[in-house]
């Protein structure tokens, strides 16, 4: 496949974007008041189309569990790649991704004390990684940074999901978390986001969240927890892997009434390609994207691989190459072009974008938060 | 020269040659004074009555350049989340106060600070549990902004003895050499404060780059584990390290070592911890004290160890690291970040020359740093991270 800078220049889509950053606060949905230009050909093969389409529109990849794979194999080299991992560049490159999201998940038994620390190794980890692969691989922070990384014919790596633990109940800990490059945090796993829904410390966490720019991820989160955060952040919110549970009854799928207050919140439901979750085969796969871009809309639904993670993949779909089949999936499906690009890279955008907003408001309105879990939970 | 003369002298050198100083506890009295609500305690202006430290007096003490420690309690379940929060603290103290402190991770930068008249500011994570075991923590906290490790505080870490502590590995273990080696590469430098001399002498060996003390003084002069032995600071001229001189009186002066032995005997003898500062155990403290007077160091106590140092180790590698706010006691004329101005009188006093004295208050610190960038940057291009384990190493 063509090195994604050769095909900058058949994206105005795209291009018209960037000029939109000035505009910044001004524009409350960038994607909404830029019309969309086709870059396929309607008559072609549908899998032409889809080739097309990601070299214009990439998948920006919600879920990868690569970081913890690379725990007990550290000598793995990512241009190569082997078939003991998922995830390689030439395969990310052939699948059309053009960002993902390394999760710094940890094993359920190291989600208490040594959480923080085992996280600090996770980033690091991750950070060596990608420093040692600069000719496929870059960090990106933000919406602008992923953008300059895909001009640069690189794919953008951003730092999370990693799991509430990683906090210890601390905001000086998100904000040092943060400044290492931390973009995402799932809010389950810890006292003031269990079962039982978010505390007010958990509230607290939010805010500082929404500050920094950090997006919340409630797949796994208690269904309270889920409908307080569409309430309390001021940023759209993720589902970094949450399919459709009126297809398939799991606990992290998402009832048909939370993708419709998912779509009134805006925020983003990232659907796996998990065998678990989404079902054994491609069309398996598109039922549950149809599913959810009917109910929650086509600018609330998007692509999570969870390649790495540990898990069963539909048969189609075993790597992050399967990808341009699922496209033509959809394109034979009927779904326009527009909302093909949205569903592969423009949604998550919106999203980063939404956080990089949101926390420029809000650090001109609040200062860090000194608020301690004794204090508001007590 | 009279002393008026020599402190207005102090004063006009420290305006081209500002002190850098090695160590200062302020985050940690933030934290356990206000639990780090900063505005509780704004530093813009004077906090004399709760703190040694505030920009006024750095201001007046001629300081430019400061090493924040990210300093925990070892005995924390978990020191690094901790650590993570003190690091927090420096950096919100550097986005309320950005006319005065500037962030500083390399020698240019402190420079820079100099250049524009900002005090620089840098962190030093003080004790080696503050990386858990783990090089790849060490890494977190060097992306942090993190530029020195005291590799040990008062009680020893798994691969290093402490000065205070008993001797067990008896100097750094293999790990301890790692750990050493993999500071080397990021350009962190290795601080040997509060370290057994077993361990000074193996982390000379073991490192690459120039070493810090960031607060110690001469173990000749006074001989508190604290203090650095002879046969060390001669050591630093080939190393390329520096020396910084601590003021805390309980180390610095004889009398008030031994007073501090026969107050903690005391409580002791009282059925207290020596570190006990509950009510009770305060009565029984102060009681002493009113028997015994508390002998005060000054200035020129402080003065009786730069000038053993500098016979030890030579005029290029001492430096200054006044403890403020990590201790409870400081000499007189060197109450608090105020008081640099006074050392240097008394230095200028016994003859320092001004070329001396640039070296000692900044040139020395802001070499050191800026050779362990340069030892960095030739280890990265050919040494990939460690991520040795002490399983792996010490067995």
């Amino acid at each position: 496949m063509a090195d994604l800078q050769d095909d900058l220049h058949a994206s105005p889509g795209v291009d018209g974007l960037e000029g939109l950053d000035d505009l910044g606060e001004l524009v409350e949905d960038p994607f909404a008041a830029t019309p969309y230009t086709p870059v396929t050909d309607p008559g072609a093969a549908p899998l032409e189309r889809a080739r097309a389409l990601l070299a214009a529109h990439p998948v920006a990849d919600g879920y990868c569990g690569l970081p913890w794979a690379l725990r007990r194999l550290p000598w793995y080299d990512l241009e190569l790649g082997e078939s003991d991992l998922d995830t390689d560049v030439p395969r990310l490159r052939e699948g059309g991704v053009g960002a993902v999201f390394w999760a710094l998940h940890l094993p359920e038994g190291l989600a208490g004390d040594r959480a923080v620390g085992a996280t600090l190794e996770q980033l690091d980890l991750v950070r060596t990684v990608v420093a040692a692969h600069s000719e496929g691989l870059r960090l990106a922070h933000t919406a602008g940074e992923v953008a300059d990384v895909r001009h640069r014919g690189r794919v953008a790596v951003l730092l999370g999901p990693a799991g509430a633990a990683a906090l210890g109940d601390c905001l000086g800990i998100l904000r040092s978390l943060h400044a290492l490059g931390l973009r995402v945090l799932t809010l389950s796993g810890a006292s003031w986001a269990s079962e039982a829904g978010l505390t007010r410390f958990g509230e607290e966490v939010i805010r500082e969240m929404n500050r920094l720019g950090v997006i919340a991820d409630l797949s796994g989160a208690s269904e309270q927890t889920v409908r307080r955060a569409f309430a309390a952040s001021r940023a759209p919110v993720l589902f970094t892997r949450s399919a459709a549970r009126a297809l398939r009854p799991h606990p992290a799928n998402l009832p048909d009434d939370l993708l419709a207050g998912l779509g009134a919140a805006k925020g983003l439901c990232l659907v796996p390609l998990t065998a678990e979750q989404t079902g054994p085969s491609l069309r398996d796969v598109a039922d549950h994207l149809d599913h959810v871009r009917a109910l929650a809309g086509p600018e609330c639904v998007g692509l999570s691989g969870t390649y790495d993670a540990g898990t069963a993949h539909p048969r189609e779909l075993p790597d992050a190459t399967g990808y341009p089949h699922l496209i033509a999936e959809l394109l034979r499906r009927g779904w326009p072009e527009s909302d093909v690009a949205l569903l592969t890279w423009g949604n998550v955008q919106r999203v980063l974008r939404g956080a990089d907003f949101t926390a420029r408001a809000a650090q001109r309105r609040r200062e860090p938060s000194t608020a301690r879990i004794a204090e508001l939970d007590g | 020269m009279s002393a008026v003369s020599s402190l207005a002298e102090a004063r006009e050198l420290l305006r081209d040659f500002p002190v850098v100083d090695g160590h200062n506890d302020l985050p940690w009295a933030l934290r356990e004074q206000v639990r780090y609500d900063l505005a509780a305690r704004d530093i813009a202006g004077p906090q004399n009555t709760h703190l040694h430290t505030d920009i006024p007096r750095l201001r007046e003490g001629g300081v430019g350049a400061q090493f924040w420690s990210v300093y925990v309690r070892a005995d924390l379940p978990d020191p690094v989340p901790a650590t993570l929060e003190q690091i927090d603290c420096v950096r919100q103290l550097l986005d309320r106060y950005p006319a005065d402190l500037a962030p500083a991770l390399t020698a240019a930068d402190m420079e820079a600070a100099r250049a524009e008249g900002r005090i620089a500011s840098l962190m030093g994570a003080e004790g080696g549990h503050s990386i858990a075991d783990s090089l790849g923590t060490l890494r977190g906290l060097y992306a942090l902004g993190v530029r020195y490790m005291t590799l040990t505080h008062n009680d020893n870490v798994a691969w290093a003895d402490s000065a205070t502590d008993e001797p067990r590995v008896g100097g750094l273990s293999a790990f301890g050499r790692e750990v050493v080696a993999e500071m080397n590469r990021l350009g962190m430098l290795v601080d040997l404060s509060h370290v057994a001399a077993t361990t000074m002498r193996d982390a000379l060996d073991a490192s690459a780059a120039p070493v810090i003390f960031s607060h110690s003084s001469a173990r000749a002069v006074c001989d508190h584990p604290r203090n650095i032995p002879d046969d060390v600071l001669e050591r630093l001229p080939a190393n390329g390290g520096v020396a910084m001189v601590t003021f805390v009186p309980k180390f610095v002066l004889q009398a008030a070592v031994d007073w501090t032995a026969a107050a903690d005997e005391n409580m002791r003898a009282h059925g207290f911890h020596h570190l006990d500062t509950t009510a009770e155990a305060m009565k029984v403290h102060r009681a002493f004290e009113e028997r015994n007077p508390r002998p005060v160091a000054t200035a020129a106590t402080v003065a009786d160890h730069l000038d053993h140092m500098r016979e030890a180790a030579g005029i290029d590698h001492l430096g200054i690291g006044g403890d403020y706010d990590g201790t409870a006691f400081t000499p007189d004329g060197l109450n608090d970040v105020s008081g640099y101005p006074n050392l240097i009188a008394e230095l200028l006093h016994r003859g320092w020359s001004r070329t001396d004295l640039a070296k000692l208050t900044w040139q020395n610190a802001v070499r050191v740093l800026g050779a362990a960038e340069d030892v960095a940057r030739d280890l990265r291009a050919t040494r990939a991270p460690s991520n040795a384990t002490i399983g792996q190493l010490d067995g």
